[in-house]
């Protein structure tokens, strides 16, 4: 009896890994392989034309952080800033694309089902068309000749026009539009979750709306909200055709800098390095995120993604 | 002086014991599929001060409607609300001195159990250590004591429907609302619950409205009950006035088991009258409810006033049919009787020791007392 068992155990066992086989081997050629190439070319000296030479060195790093090669150039903290800068951008996106999200969510989550369904889908309908015409319409919009302006001032509303293109503000617009909906997607999941009766019972207990907001819905929603938030960080502090589409030459963010290096600048070694440090902040974050998660798990408080789903 | 005055005139009028007072009630509303739907129609009625009240009713009657409107989630389109004298008017739910327990508990899954008790003395400011306190008191009286730190996710049903108690009962509102509240229970747990509900209120001395569709329920923990169908209060008494005088078809059928019979009056005088049943059957002496003669007339028989042998000085009349089915339900059987052309009747008999005479296909013959029967107007309500 037992025996049989077993050895049924061990079949499932062996048709587990045959389906494994496949996805492990897709991550491990085009996910892990590249990886490791990008971590040990970071630590190389670049080649003249490009490539790399196979000589250790840690100036890659050092150009960003702060030892640089003294002989040839001193430490500029350019690249720093510029990630701060890519930072805080990333930072403005995500809280641009919230507070378009959020409202927008519960106004769809609150429609009939078959006009919900229609919303969602116009949610997705930008993915039809490619990202690189999207963001030219949006340089027609925002240059100085373009559609707000002309409206603005035919409305009477400014004098001249806004110098919105090629600035911070263009860069964040456009990066909020493409990255919608990564945000509503989660936020809207989370909010059409959230058990009216909830709600309803806070204002029986005396609660007003924005007691009743704050004690209850916004914790039941909170898991919408970080995985939105963090799905949106993420690729929006890589970015580079945003900003270099609508920011110009003026606007440089982390993923025009790579991009330079690889393809201007032909150092790959120090692109490779700007790669990682992008690649650690994004996973230093997700492991404080994680930690704390876990943390109020155990102290029996709400926590957001990892219950989100059973109620 | 003309403090007194008013208070003698409250008194003297009775408002002065209702903690509650709704005023010809009206709701209606656009369904969906179109058309105007009449949820509460004209639906006056009153709530004493430390009354537990259930609204009875189908599902549809209005019944949750109209708690709903006490509650202020539900607004009226004509009619008022009075609580403890003064009118709710279109006053939002968070103002009004009550609370409620609803039908599936809507605990705040993000809370442990002793924060959603203290939801409320949080919302109104109260001191750290008087919300311990009386967090605390409030768990010991619905039984869970020390669960504070809980939860609400590893509570059992039971439990969550008592920390839904405690977290309405804590802030002593005028009246608790209970929706359905034991609808989830199993049989046992819901009795359980009944008895505790009893205790609690007569503990508290807080009023209760009490929905159910159970009239079960309704009878074994009311001191009134309000029947609802269709928008309207088909009766509103005592369980037991209820059960014994329902006004209509409708109560009749709706509490307790009831036989109908229709029939005609065939003498009257006031008071009391004689009714002759389809049938043949005649019966005499009954309570007139403003009957004349020749007035068609329902005749209400409850099954458990229906014996197998007669008392030698009742009058009554005799039925015979086949037993068509039986059903031991305890120390009772309960048969149906076919008679024919004639309805079956319904009867609860005791079964005693040799109860082969009430297995199906017997022929039985039932003696119905006069005094059983209880007069209903043809044509009021039915269902």
């Amino acid at each position: 009896m037992s025996g049989t068992e077993q050895h049924a155990k061990r079949r499932t066992k062996i048709l587990l890994a045959a389906l494994l086989v496949g996805p492990t081997l897709f991550l491990v050629v085009f996910f892990l392989i590249p990886l490791t190439i990008m971590l040990v070319y970071s630590w190389l000296t670049p080649g003249v034309y490009g490539g790399v030479e196979w000589t250790f060195s840690h100036l890659n790093y050092g150009r960003i952080l702060g030892w640089a090669n003294t002989r040839y150039e001193k430490f500029d903290p350019t690249y720093l800033a510029i990630f701060f800068q890519s930072v805080r951008l990333a930072a403005t996106t995500v809280l641009a694309s919230l507070i378009v999200c959020y409202p927008a969510a519960f106004w769809v989550a609150r429609m009939p089902e078959k006009r919900r369904q229609f919303f969602i889908f116009l949610i997705t309908l930008p993915f039809f068309i490619s990202l690189i015409v999207r963001l030219f319409a949006w340089v027609l919009i925002l240059r100085p000749t373009g559609f707000l302006n002309q409206a603005l001032m035919g409305l009477g509303l400014i004098g001249q026009p806004l110098e919105i293109i090629y600035t911070d503000v263009a860069v964040i617009i456009g990066m909020t539009y493409v990255f919608i909906p990564f945000m509503f997607l989660p936020l809207y999941a989370s909010i059409e979750k959230l058990d009216e009766s909830l709600i309803e019972a806070s204002q029986d207990l005396g609660a007003n709306r924005i007691q009743t907001f704050l004690r209850v819905v916004l914790p039941q929603t909170l898991p919408g909200i970080i995985g939105g938030s963090i799905i949106v960080f993420i690729p929006s502090l890589g970015n580079f055709i945003v900003p270099s589409v609508l920011g110009g030459a003026k606007v440089v963010m982390t993923g025009n800098l790579i991009e330079q290096q690889f393809l201007s600048a032909r150092n790959w070694p120090f692109g490779a390095a700007l790669g990682m440090i992008v690649m650690t902040a994004v996973l230093v974050l997700l492991l404080l995120y994680v930690r704390a998660v876990s943390r109020e798990d155990r102290q029996g408080v709400t926590l957001p993604v990892a219950h989100g789903g059973a109620k | 002086m003309q403090r007194l005055a008013v208070a003698l005139y409250a008194a003297l009028d009775g408002s002065m014991n209702d903690i509650l007072r709704i005023e010809n009630a009206s709701k209606s509303y656009h369904a969906p599929e179109g058309g105007l739907v009449q949820a509460l129609d004209n639906v006056s009625l009153s709530v004493r001060r430390n009354e537990f009240l259930t609204l009875l009713g189908p599902s549809g009657c209005g019944k949750t409607t109209l708690l709903r409107a006490v509650s202020g989630f539900e607004a009226l389109t004509s009619g008022e609300i009075f609580i403890d004298g003064r009118p709710m008017g279109s006053l939002s739910p968070h103002r009004r001195p009550v609370n409620t327990v609803f039908q599936r508990y809507a605990l705040f899954p993000h809370l442990t159990v002793a924060r959603n008790v203290s939801y409320s003395l949080e919302i109104s400011g109260v001191g750290k250590a008087e919300v311990e306190t009386r967090v605390g008191q409030m768990l010991d009286l619905v039984g869970l004591t020390g669960m504070g730190p809980r939860r609400i996710g590893q509570l059992s049903g039971g439990q969550q429907q008592r920390v839904a108690l405690a977290r309405a009962l804590i802030a002593r509102p005028k009246i608790l609302l209970l929706d359905e509240p034991l609808s989830a229970l199993d049989k046992n747990l819901r009795h359980r619950m009944q008895q505790e509900l009893k205790r609690l209120q007569h503990e508290l001395g807080i009023s209760f409205i009490f929905v159910t569709h159970d009239q079960e329920e309704a009878l074994v923990m009311s001191d009134r009950i309000a029947v609802l169908n269709g928008g309207r209060v088909q009766q509103l008494d005592t369980p037991e006035a209820l059960y014994r005088r329902p006004s209509n078809a409708f109560v009749a059928r709706f509490v307790g088991e009831s036989n109908l019979l229709a029939g005609m009056v065939v003498a009257s005088d006031g008071e009391r009258c004689t009714v002759r049943l389809d049938g043949g059957a005649v019966i005499e002496d009954c309570r007139n409810p403003g009957l004349a003669k020749g007035d068609a007339v329902q005749v209400l028989i409850r099954p458990e006033s229906i014996v197998e042998t007669a008392e030698t000085t009742e009058s009554g009349h005799q039925i015979t049919g086949t037993i068509s089915e039986s059903y031991f339900i305890g120390a009772d059987y309960h048969v149906v009787v076919e008679r024919g052309e004639l309805p079956a009747i319904r009867a609860t008999l005791r079964a005693g020791t040799d109860t082969s005479r009430l297995a199906a296909g017997q022929t039985a013959t039932l003696f119905v007392p006069n005094s059983a029967a209880h007069l209903l107007r043809s044509g009021s309500a039915d269902i």
